[in-house]
């Protein structure tokens, strides 16, 4: 097993780990606080694969501002202390079953298919992934429509926000 | 590319730019209209959503294939984006006296339908998983919001929790499906997805997943069953003016996404996924038309009869698999969905006409005796009542016989003869609702405003008129080929 | 090298857990959560299929870009949407919340 397997490895199981402990914790905030291990793990993935710029994203939005937001919310909301409600509801069984199925189809699937033993290529060292996903993102041969999509998208869920957030009175 | 072909890009989709560019004006021009001149604003989008149209219909033959593949306009696209554009104009004229009354007049409120409209305009027009990806998004998160539009009142609000939280799950899923598709073919846009299928190098086993995987998600979006148990909830929640558009544009932007994908990209797959299609036809229509039975609230009845006829437009997709019948299905498919759409407005104008304030007015009870006090308002909700169940010479009788029509061409008699049997069974609650209005005694209460008249008996009349004259409707239908 | 399938069973794994999450839990924070935890295993499987299958065409990286965008958008409106409930209710529990029955 070389280092960067072993890197894997352990970063895959604190990612997991972490995971498994926002659906089990109890209290949201320390929920919120096991979300960003996860995102930061998945982070370091991003980084093992050559993407150095969604790996700043993740950090940037789904660190910086989704789960800081979600911070927010639960410190609005004040549902952290004492909430002996039971965590799980009554289909709980049913939804451990069926992730486990889901879990279980996609590893077969995965297992069985010839394309998922194959290593990465080297990349061409001349071209750079950032400048490559820059230009493609605006570039009317590459993604510009995507991207001004992406846009009027977040100008919607912002007015759709305010709307229903803002307490007129 | 250079930036002449850009324009040329921009020029084949220009009427999802003027509704995009309308929305953002009007978010601006909003601010300068007082809250008792809201109307203005309303009628400014319909405005938009009009010009819009007339574009649309000025070059209905209009081709092309855009941005590098990622949206392609053909007939099929043409023909959604008149039935996306006309909902959406009614879904002003219902809404408008409806929040007023409701005292639910926001000036955002059209901007968001704008949004979402232009999401399903988007829809129609996506050749490329990651445009498919994002309408879905644009046409789903202001529908979210919409659906939450009544606050305080507790159960819009719960509407629009579960109505985020099903949609975002869903999403999810479908976003998932679309990683696997791209996985196993290299590739997002539909036409490299042929490309690699054909030339034998994408990997079956994870392209037969991420198929599966859109078809739930999407399954969720327009409400199949077993993917439907937020519906009831949420139509019953949210304001009617939103749930009527939600149960049309939405299921049809979902429809709409189901058929270009299926029928453009997955051929190849229709061995393994044509049995699943089956059941999910047949459970549709056997579940949604039986628990409308049960239902009292005429929202949740419509909610249930909306599930119901996502069965029988999935009909139409089940022998999607075999060329010489794809043309038929789609046709099909389309026409049942206007069928569909003009149906639903019908029924629910009616509804909000009787509506009243804090949810009353909802139950089946409050239509005794609307034959005598409102006659115009009775007979238009039996029009649409009698088109549900599939009365000819109603539109919604065309519609079943296309669909099956297609089913027997495919070889499919026995899911043909649950659909029969379950449009029979579906008579008895559809027309429990005429026997409510014509027979009972009651003293429902009705509002006269003149859009919604306008809106309710000009649908009733087509639904009949175009019944009587649906060839050239139909043949427009079949024009509507994908390419 | 790390093969592939490391990295599809790792978004696997990832994407049970998180809709574990949103059949499971009540509350609707968590599930929102568990959404979020969804969508980061699609990104890590576009990431890998861009590295592993097509490093050329730089679409995957492009689609987890787009994922973003949706993912804060949707969190946005999901946290308005949370806080007006909670200014009448004083909850967020998603199946306490049934006014409405089946």
């Amino acid at each position: 097993m070389t280092p960067v397997q072993i890197l894997f490895i352990l970063v895959a199981a604190v990612t997991l780990g972490a995971a498994l402990m926002v659906v089990n914790a109890r209290n949201l905030v320390h929920a919120a606080l096991w979300l960003i291990v996860s995102f930061g793990g998945v982070a370091v993935f991003y980084a093992m694969l050559n993407a150095g710029f969604l790996a700043v994203a993740q950090v940037v939005i789904y660190i910086g501002a989704i789960a800081i937001l979600m911070i927010f919310a639960i410190m609005m909301t004040r549902n952290v202390a004492g909430d002996s409600s039971p965590r799980f509801n009554s289909s709980q069984i049913i939804g451990l079953v069926l992730a486990l199925a889901l879990f279980a189809g996609l590893v077969w699937m995965t297992l069985s298919w010839s394309g998922a033993t194959t290593t990465p290529m080297p990349l061409d060292s001349r071209a750079d992934p950032i400048s490559q996903l820059g230009s493609a993102l605006v570039s009317p041969d590459g993604y510009v429509l995507a991207f001004e999509l992406a846009s009027i998208l977040l100008l919607g869920a912002l007015v759709g926000a305010l709307m229903i957030a803002w307490d007129r009175k | 590319m250079n930036l002449s072909n850009a324009s040329a890009s921009l020029n084949a989709i220009l009427p999802l730019v003027v509704v995009i560019l309308w929305a953002c004006a009007l978010l601006l021009v909003d601010l300068f209209i007082t809250k008792e001149r809201k109307g203005l604003t309303a009628l400014l989008a319909a405005i938009g959503m009009l010009a819009s149209l007339i574009i649309t219909l000025a070059r209905l033959d209009l081709e092309a294939v855009v941005f590098n593949g990622m949206v392609t306009v053909d007939g099929f696209s043409n023909f959604l984006t008149v039935l996306f554009l006309g909902s959406g104009i009614v879904a002003v004229a219902l809404s408008y006296d409806y929040l007023k009354r409701m005292g639910l007049e926001k000036g955002e409120y059209y901007v968001l339908l704008l949004f979402t409209v232009s999401g399903m305009m988007l829809m129609a027009v996506a050749s490329d998983l990651i445009v498919v990806f994002l309408a879905l998004e644009l046409l789903s998160i202001p529908l979210y919001v919409l659906a939450g539009i009544a606050t305080p009142r507790l159960d819009s609000e719960e509407s629009s929790l579960k109505y985020f939280l099903l949609g975002s799950f869903s999403t999810g899923i479908v976003v998932y499906g679309i990683a696997l598709v791209f996985g196993a073919t290299g590739t997002t846009s539909l036409a490299g997805i042929v490309d690699a299928i054909t030339a034998g190098s994408a990997g079956m086993g994870l392209l037969v997943a991420g198929a599966a995987m859109l078809l739930i998600g999407l399954g969720f979006k327009v409400a199949l069953v077993p993917f439907h148990m937020w519906t009831p909830d949420v139509y019953q929640g949210a304001p009617s003016s939103v749930t009527a558009f939600m149960a049309i544009g939405a299921k049809a932007a979902g429809f709409a996404a189901i058929l270009r994908i299926f029928i453009q990209a997955f051929p190849a797959l229709s061995v393994d996924l044509t049995p699943v299609l089956w059941v999910l036809a047949a459970l549709t229509m056997i579940l949604g038309n039986v628990v409308a039975i049960a239902q009292r609230n005429i929202k949740r009845l419509l909610a249930y009869s909306s599930i119901a006829n996502a069965g029988y437009i999935l009909l139409a997709l089940v022998p999607y698999g075999q060329s010489d019948v794809a043309a038929d299905s789609v046709a099909s498919a389309l026409f049942y969905l206007l069928a569909y759409a003009f149906t639903s407005f019908t029924a629910w104008s009616v509804v909000i006409a009787l509506e009243q304030v804090e949810g009353k007015g909802l139950e089946l009870e409050d239509y005794a005796g609307l034959s005598r006090r409102y006659p115009i308002l009775a007979l238009t909700m039996t029009v649409a009542m009698l088109s549900f169940t599939g009365v000819p010479p109603t539109l919604g009788f065309l519609g079943k016989f296309y669909v099956f029509r297609t089913l027997l061409e495919g070889g499919f008699p026995g899911l043909a003869v649950i659909g029969v049997v379950t449009s029979l069974i579906s008579a008895y609650y559809y027309l429990r609702v005429v026997v409510y209005m014509y027979m009972r005694e009651g003293e429902p209460q009705a509002i006269r405003d003149p859009w919604l008249y306008i809106a309710a008996t000009a649908s009733a009349i087509c639904l009949v008129v175009l019944g009587i004259f649906s060839q050239p409707l139909f043949a427009w239908a079949s024009q509507a080929m994908l390419h | 090298m790390i093969p592939l399938s490391w990295y599809l069973i790792f978004a696997a794994a990832l994407f049970s857990i998180g809709l574990f999450a949103v059949l499971a839990r009540r509350n609707a924070i968590v599930i929102l959560m568990g959404i979020e935890l969804m969508l980061n295993a699609v990104n890590i499987n576009l990431v890998a299929f861009w590295r592993y299958v097509n490093p050329e065409l730089i679409a995957g990286q492009v689609f987890a870009v787009m994922v973003f965008a949706v993912a804060a958008a949707e969190v946005a409106v999901a946290l308005a949407i949370f806080i007006s409930i909670y200014r009448r209710r004083r909850s967020v529990s998603a199946d306490e919340i049934d006014l409405m029955k089946w």
